[in-house]
């Protein structure tokens, strides 16, 4: 059944927002053959992830999806079957008494942020009353039953694998971006917001008895970076040595790109909501630099994540893991945790694609809303 | 008006005209400084009852409500019998009316709660925001800390369990902290 959706997104900052509703409008698409509206607040944010579009468009199409600038004053439009905010941004208000004037109610959904604490299938699917009789429905990513599940498109660990098991696809995916390591190098990946643990872990690379190629796309950590090599700049494809450490900054690559960048890495380091959860999909070790938040609130779901991840870890394995992402986003010294980790290197390798196979197991993000609209109509 | 964050055990909210009592009210983080909060609410005219979420921001018509003094006079199985401490009136409620402070009701406490009421009608009550309790059972002290940073876990008289200070032993009696669900303050002089 086609049915139409209307998907607000408001760009707060970095790539988490368009990351996210980008992704899941595609996959709409294509897999739910779905009418998708994606009316987006700030299309500058749009283009790196699509190079194709244009940000002062008004209204375009991208791989099946329309994509729409959502004007300040906003213009009556037909109110969609599905309204899905992200991230509890505010619909504009017309758009709001259009929906209670619709004859057939639409479905509203609240796309909330993915956590792994307990609470989340507590109030995954529950609904919020308003005063105006409206009602929206409260939808969680989650990693396990009674959650919305995690943004995987149905063919993705098939293409992995097929990308894994064709050398020349590396090969050829890492030459197009200039990259050119050492067959006994470790290849690492560095997607982080600041970070003052930085410094420490390139130090701890660069004096490792492996050779390391650490792939840095642009971004907010580049300072750090550049700091550490004692340089001024650091231009996409250059590379800088430091003992056994390469470090090559990468221009910002389109989402499908940056999924081949993960696959080809042995170690992701990712930040916020989208890459994190493309590194799990990895089947690699990653490190995840979480958003910050007030009152500490980060650690909470940090830790929430880590408990659920280590479970099946030895206890040396799961403490090492543990040591080095609360060093990380602590900022403090990652010499010590990153050196322990690597004791522990196979056994977490091993866990990290269990961890992958099990998660796909349970129903994907677009695919348990489309379940969730059916069952609501 | 009150915020979705605002929420709380004993407040009434108007939705589509009908009243709704809130029975429970959990608050948690979500991500990038937002919040949300999972209510438990009874329509007070139907007495249908439902879960419901509201983001910490949302806006939402309260019910303005009588509130009086009032003591718990007795329990009896699940009916909770408190009194008005002016004119000796005896109201009766449910335990589920009652579900958020319930883990500090117990015989004999001689707090004086506030009594809300809708339309004549006894609807919830709220403990005062420190009370104090007896402990009725926890382990020695490990630490021998006397810094009242360490905690430990300890049961009162009605079974209710919380954290303590490590220095707390059985017998002691300790303030409790009402707004947050019940949390420990410090060990009571009585």
């Amino acid at each position: 059944m086609k049915a139409s959706w209307d998907i607000f997104c408001s760009v707060v900052d970095n790539y988490g927002d368009i990351g996210v509703t980008w992704r899941l409008a595609r996959q709409l698409v294509a897999e739910h053959q779905q009418s998708v509206r994606l009316w987006v607040d700030d299309l500058s944010a749009f283009v790196p992830l699509c190079p194709e579009a244009d940000a002062t468009a008004a209204q375009q199409m991208q791989q099946g999806v329309e994509v729409l600038q959502w004007p300040g004053q906003w213009q009556s439009v037909d109110v969609a079957d599905v309204v899905l905010e992200a991230f509890a941004c505010k619909l504009p208000e017309d758009y709001l008494q259009a929906m209670k004037a619709r004859k057939k109610p639409a479905l509203w959904i609240n796309l909330e942020y993915l956590s792994a604490e307990d609470w989340v299938s507590g109030c995954h699917g529950l609904p919020s009353l308003r005063p105006d009789g409206l009602k929206r429905m409260f939808f969680f990513p989650g990693f396990g039953e009674g959650t919305g599940g995690l943004l995987r498109e149905a063919d993705l660990l098939a293409r992995r694998r097929a990308f894994e098991q064709d050398p020349q696809a590396r090969r050829a995916f890492l030459q197009g971006l200039r990259v050119f390591p050492e067959s006994s190098a470790r290849l690492v990946s560095l997607f982080a917001y600041e970070n003052a643990g930085l410094a420490s872990w390139l130090d701890a690379m660069a004096a490792g008895s492996v050779p390391t190629h650490l792939l840095v796309p642009q971004g907010r950590i580049m300072g750090d970076l550049l700091r550490w090599l004692e340089v001024n700049e650091l231009a996409p494809g250059r590379v800088e040595q430091r003992g056994a450490l390469k470090v090559q900054s990468l221009p910002f690559v389109r989402q499908q790109d940056y999924d081949h960048l993960l696959w080809s890495c042995d170690f992701n380091a990712v930040r916020g909501e989208d890459s994190f959860v493309r590194a799990q999909w990895a089947g690699r070790p990653l490190l995840w630099h979480i958003y910050e938040q007030e009152e500490d609130a980060h650690w909470v779901k940090l830790n929430a994540f880590l408990d659920l991840y280590v479970k099946d870890l030895s206890a040396p394995a799961a403490q090492a893991f543990t040591g080095l992402w609360h060093a990380w986003n602590a900022g403090s010294d990652m010499a010590q945790s990153w050196n322990l980790l690597l004791e522990h290197w196979p056994e977490i390798t091993a866990h990290s694609e269990r961890w992958c196979l099990q998660q796909s197991l349970q129903a994907d993000l677009a695919q348990a809303l489309v379940l969730f609209y059916r069952n609501w109509i | 008006m009150k915020t979705g964050k605002e929420l709380k055990p004993g407040t009434v909210i108007k939705l589509e005209n009908d009243p709704w009592l809130v029975q429970k009210a959990e608050f948690t983080k979500s991500g990038r400084n937002s919040a949300i909060m999972k209510t438990k609410l009874k329509n007070l005219l139907t007495g249908y009852k439902t879960e419901i979420v509201y983001s910490a921001d949302d806006k939402l018509e309260d019910v303005i409500l009588d509130r009086k003094e009032a003591t718990l006079s007795f329990i009896s199985g699940d009916t909770y019998t408190f009194m008005d401490t002016t004119d000796y009136t005896m109201y009766e409620l449910n335990a589920e009316d009652i579900e958020a402070v319930l883990p500090f009701i117990e015989e004999g406490m001689t707090d004086v709660c506030e009594a809300i009421f809708f339309e004549e009608r006894l609807v919830s009550v709220e403990l005062p925001t420190t009370i104090v309790r007896q402990v009725d059972y926890t382990e020695g002290s490990a630490r021998g800390d006397t810094s009242g940073k360490v905690m430990k876990p300890a049961k009162l008289k009605n079974g209710t369990e919380l954290s303590v200070a490590d220095f707390v032993e059985i017998g002691d009696w300790i303030e409790i902290d009402t707004r947050d669900g019940g949390s420990y303050k410090g060990r009571a002089k009585v």
